[in-house]
């Protein structure tokens, strides 16, 4: 167990906030992130775990609750309801919310891409054979999600 | 479009590339100001640790006896196929809940317990903890999760999960188990001593 609570350490941290980019949605994100280290541990046991697998255990939570949740459509339930102190890193909170928001605008291929591109796991090449698309087709449609982003959070200011 | 602008926040660039967009940065202000704001955005994208990860309840390493070690290889040993006819994906969640509580007694742990079991009608937690009544859970939404929020004390506790009434079930994220009196197994969840 020694080595699964390294890996759970190690990981954990980049885990949710990659689940964060994904959902948007806090408690949802800390649900798939147990449940991904848990599929991950009996799926490939102490010895078997790594991070692409993890993270490729965890993309698949998020789509198999979004199938059975229809997660992008449904409403009532606020980004980011987390416990802590609200004063601690408020500027920087509120605005890693409005990027976590901006995110969720996104097409879901563009989210998709642009999450797996942040963890810094994956490179172009691994990416591309994750979603079925080429190394030169990930190259651009990651750099326009990117401009998009922008865009979103540009338009945001202005309207905020 | 500038696709070299993602690739060197990807670090997919080659030396030669790199070599191109130096130069070009040192060239074209335009470019320099939309390459920092992209990295700018992408610092806030690929922040970790602004919101706490949830604990997850692994028993301390070396704290569990031979004889149980033994036991859990053999009883993970036949999940690591068949583990999907169980139907079920359970987890526990223990989050330390600072915000909108009263704060709790000291050597108290506010916890949340999650499990996921779409098919159920009613899911309860008996424990220690609970002077081993079934307390129900709650939906969440039709999500095929339930949960539940206690307070509870610092230290090692079983508990168990029961389904629908009578289906009592350990949790499978928990590797410390023990049998109890009635052909089952209960959990053995650590409190205060997570990883």
């Amino acid at each position: 167990m020694i080595v699964f609570a390294d890996f759970y350490r190690d990981h954990r941290d980049r885990l949710l906030a990659y689940l964060l980019r994904m959902t948007g949605d806090y408690e949802l994100s800390c649900d798939l992130m147990q449940e991904s280290f848990t599929r991950c541990l009996e799926r490939y046991g102490c010895k078997g775990l790594k991070p692409s697998l993890l993270f490729t255990v965890a993309r698949n939570a998020v789509y198999d609750h979004g199938r059975h949740c229809q997660v992008r459509h449904r409403s009532g339930r606020k980004l980011c309801q987390v416990p802590g102190n609200p004063e601690e890193h408020h500027l920087l909170r509120e605005e890693y919310q409005r990027v976590l928001t901006a995110m969720q605008q996104l097409e879901p291929d563009e989210k998709d891409l642009l999450s797996l591109a942040a963890t810094s796991i994956y490179s172009y090449r691994e990416i591309a054979q994750q979603v079925g698309i080429s190394e030169a087709n990930v190259k651009v449609k990651v750099h326009r999600a990117r401009m998009k982003l922008k865009k979103l959070l540009e338009e945001g200011k202005h309207h905020g | 479009m500038d696709e070299i602008i993602s690739m060197f926040i990807d670090n997919e660039l080659s030396i030669d590339d790199k070599m191109a967009l130096v130069k070009r940065l040192k060239v074209d202000p335009e470019f320099f100001s939309e390459t920092l704001a992209l990295l700018e955005q992408d610092k806030l994208l690929r922040a970790e640790g602004l919101y706490p990860a949830p604990l997850l309840a692994v028993k301390a390493p070396g704290a569990v006896p031979g004889r149980l070690q033994g036991f859990l290889k053999d009883f993970f040993r036949p999940l690591v196929g068949p583990v999907g006819v169980m139907a079920v994906v359970v987890m526990v969640v223990l989050g330390v809940v600072l915000a909108h509580r009263p704060g709790p007694p000291a050597g108290v742990c506010p916890s949340r317990l999650v499990v996921y079991q779409p098919e159920a009608r009613e899911v309860a937690v008996a424990g220690a903890f609970t002077g081993w009544e079934a307390v129900s859970m709650h939906a969440a939404g039709s999500s095929g999760y339930w949960e539940i929020r206690l307070d509870i004390p610092r230290g090692e506790h079983r508990f168990v999960y029961i389904a629908d009434g009578h289906r009592r079930f350990a949790d499978p994220t928990i590797l410390t188990r023990e049998q109890d009196d009635f052909g089952g197994e209960n959990s053995i969840l650590i409190v205060g001593q997570a990883i």
